[in-house]
């Protein structure tokens, strides 16, 4: 997967608030894959954009790859968009 | 059927029935539970509404309200109020089963207490096996507001008595009350025991919800062969890792899963890691085709010691019809590589199963399993219940070829009907919905293939004069709140005018066709 790639480099050793951009932008190109949806941005909401719970499995088997945090699909619906999804992964590390 | 789950409490009063989070209750607690409850509900309480939640309550609630000899019929306290109204109202609910009284008053029902059963012994070793002594110590005694313990069968519902209420799509909006016998649930649990080749040894993991009826081929195999059914709120977690451990730790031997589910699952296992722990014997499937991609992919993984068993079945037609092994150890060649294009057969008969394939193709089921039809929906019961040779046959509307050994593959839809994560949805119903909308003029509602997965795709003419800005939000939040999640498309365009027929009907595929960016316009369309 992509994700493992681009979010090591950017979080690792880096600022928290820098750490949390990395992951946001990390996830929104899995937003883009996994919705394939080219226009997905760090504040779109994954269930307006036709996500629905089966594809967010997938992207919660991303963050869990490549970045070692387990979230549910319970803090998925608390923060459904790129961004809120990376503040779940800071809090969690 | 509550007889035979008797015989499991007489055999195995101390092995494990319900397993929810390591808290244990027994075949004897379950049997003096459903049968306080059934006490509770008093004799014959008709169609009892249960607010159906995965929680061993609801469990006990399905149980007591067959031992009761009434009909059981799940409400989703999910979906939005008034689909609850409309699903109580076409049931003819009386009584409601909750853990407070609040979803039956503001249902309008009579509240019957359900649970919890804060007394369930919390340490598994006291319920070791422990041969045939009538163990008291297990199980604390019934709680006092329960005046008899009455013996099962009191009652002695009869074998065309409704067993549970069911809804399936239909086209005019209105849930569709499927009504199913108790002999249909007999006949089918007593062939699904076989295929599974259930022992009490076996752990069973409680996975789709308790409002469907895929819930009863977990449930209802598992405890009248005295195998545990295990309920873990991390089967619902939706993350892969934590799904995986949860069955290595709860030593799950069967797991049934959604068709769409299990293609996520399979995506998530190819990808690396660890893979399906290796106490699970048994992975059935069903709900929707196989993807031939994912069975390549499951055939191309270290599970050759898993049966891989794809199911078929209606609503009308009593859980599952079909079955067949598509890889492991019970399949004909079972080292076989899915080559990725290949459609999965959907299976043979179960002994219990009659069936016919007319000249156009269409399965037809009769026997046994064939429901009494659609509760107040005359018209919609004589379309498609029929009467042929004097028996009752119910037209399944798939297509089907058959292989010489009685193998079936489907072979498409004689309708507009589709599956949305295992559930069938006719287009109209939505259609309906969102012409419901003030400002929408017509609609057109699709399956399509969308990040790889079948899903609603709906376009909406507005009316004239209409605020068009945002006008997809607006009708997603409307759909929302007054359908399940099933039936809200995962996109809404709002379109100038539809394709219409020559007769003048919309044209769903033309409509699709005409407004989706040709790259997108993929998969099947039905």
């Amino acid at each position: 997967m992509s994700v493992d790639t681009t979010t090591s480099a950017g979080s690792d050793g880096a600022p928290d608030s820098l750490g949390t951009d990395a992951d946001a932008e990390a996830l929104v190109a899995v937003f883009r894959r996994v919705l394939e949806n080219p226009a997905a941005g760090v504040d779109s909401d994954f269930f307006l954009l036709g996500g629905d719970s089966l594809i967010a499995t997938r992207v919660l088997s991303a963050i869990a790859r490549g970045h070692g945090v387990e979230l549910s699909f319970e803090d998925f619906l608390l923060a459904p968009t790129p961004r809120g999804l990376a503040g779940k992964i800071a809090a969690a590390r | 059927m509550i007889d035979v789950f008797t015989e499991s409490v007489i055999r195995h009063p101390d092995r494990p029935a319900l397993v929810h989070h390591g808290r244990v209750l027994s075949y004897r607690r379950l049997h003096e539970l459903a049968n306080t409850l059934a006490g509770r509900l008093g004799d014959r309480p008709g169609v009892v509404a249960v607010a159906a939640t995965r929680t061993p309550e609801t469990v006990v609630g399905l149980l007591g309200v067959l031992a009761s000899g009434g009909a059981y019929c799940p409400v989703d306290p999910a979906f939005p109020f008034e689909r609850q109204q409309a699903m109580v109202k076409a049931a003819g609910c009386r009584t409601m089963l909750a853990a407070d009284s609040g979803p039956a008053t503001r249902l309008g029902l009579v509240p019957v207490g359900l649970g919890p059963f804060a007394e369930l012994p919390a340490n598994p070793a006291e319920l070791a096996p422990t041969g045939n002594s009538p163990s008291h110590r297990a199980g604390p005694p019934a709680p006092p507001d329960n005046p008899r313990l009455p013996a099962p069968g009191r009652t002695a519902a009869g074998a065309e008595d409704p067993a549970y209420i069911l809804f399936t799509s239909g086209s005019t909006g209105r849930p569709k009350p499927v009504v199913t016998p108790r002999r249909a649930v007999s006949a089918t649990v007593h062939s699904l025991r076989g295929l599974f080749g259930l022992t009490p040894e076996d752990r069973v993991l409680q996975f789709a919800s308790l409002n469907w009826d895929t819930c009863f081929e977990e449930i209802l195999p598992a405890l009248t062969t005295g195998a545990a059914l295990v309920l873990d709120a991390e089967a619902h977690s939706g993350s892969f890792p934590r799904f995986l451990r949860m069955v290595e730790r709860e030593r799950i031997t069967v797991l049934d899963l959604p068709t769409a589910f299990w293609h996520e699952l399979v995506l998530h296992l190819a990808e690396g890691g660890p893979g399906l722990p290796a106490c699970v014997r048994l992975l059935v499937i069903g709900g929707e085709a196989a993807s031939p991609a994912r069975l390549a992919d499951w055939s191309a993984l270290d599970t050759g010691r898993i049966r891989l068993v794809n199911t078929y079945g209606c609503t009308e037609t009593t859980l599952i019809t079909h079955a067949v092994d598509l890889h492991g150890p019970g399949a004909p060649s079972p080292g076989r590589e899915w080559d990725g294009r290949t459609n999965a057969p959907i299976g043979r008969a179960l002994p219990h199963v009659v069936q016919r394939i007319s000249e156009q193709g269409e399965l037809i089921i009769g026997g046994p399993a064939v429901a009494l039809g659609y509760l107040g929906l005359p018209e919609a019961t004589a379309d498609r219940f029929t009467l042929l040779g004097g028996e009752r046959w119910f037209r399944t509307g798939d297509r089907v070829s058959s292989s010489p050994d009685g193998v079936l593959t489907h072979r498409g839809r004689l309708d507009g009907e589709v599956k949305i994560r295992g559930i069938r949805v006719d287009p109209g119903e939505v259609e309906a919905h969102l012409s419901g909308h003030p400002w929408i003029q017509a609609a057109a509602v699709v399956a399509a293939t969308l990040a790889g997965r079948s899903a609603l795709v709906a376009y909406v003419v507005p009316r004239p004069h209409a605020r068009t800005e945002a006008l997809d939000t607006e009708v997603l939040a409307y759909l929302r709140g007054r359908v399940p999640g099933h039936l809200v498309p995962s996109r809404i365009t709002v379109v100038p005018e539809l394709v219409l027929t020559a007769s003048g009907k919309v044209d769903r595929a033309g409509s699709h066709r005409r407004h989706t960016p040709p790259e997108q316009v993929k998969g099947d369309l039905r």
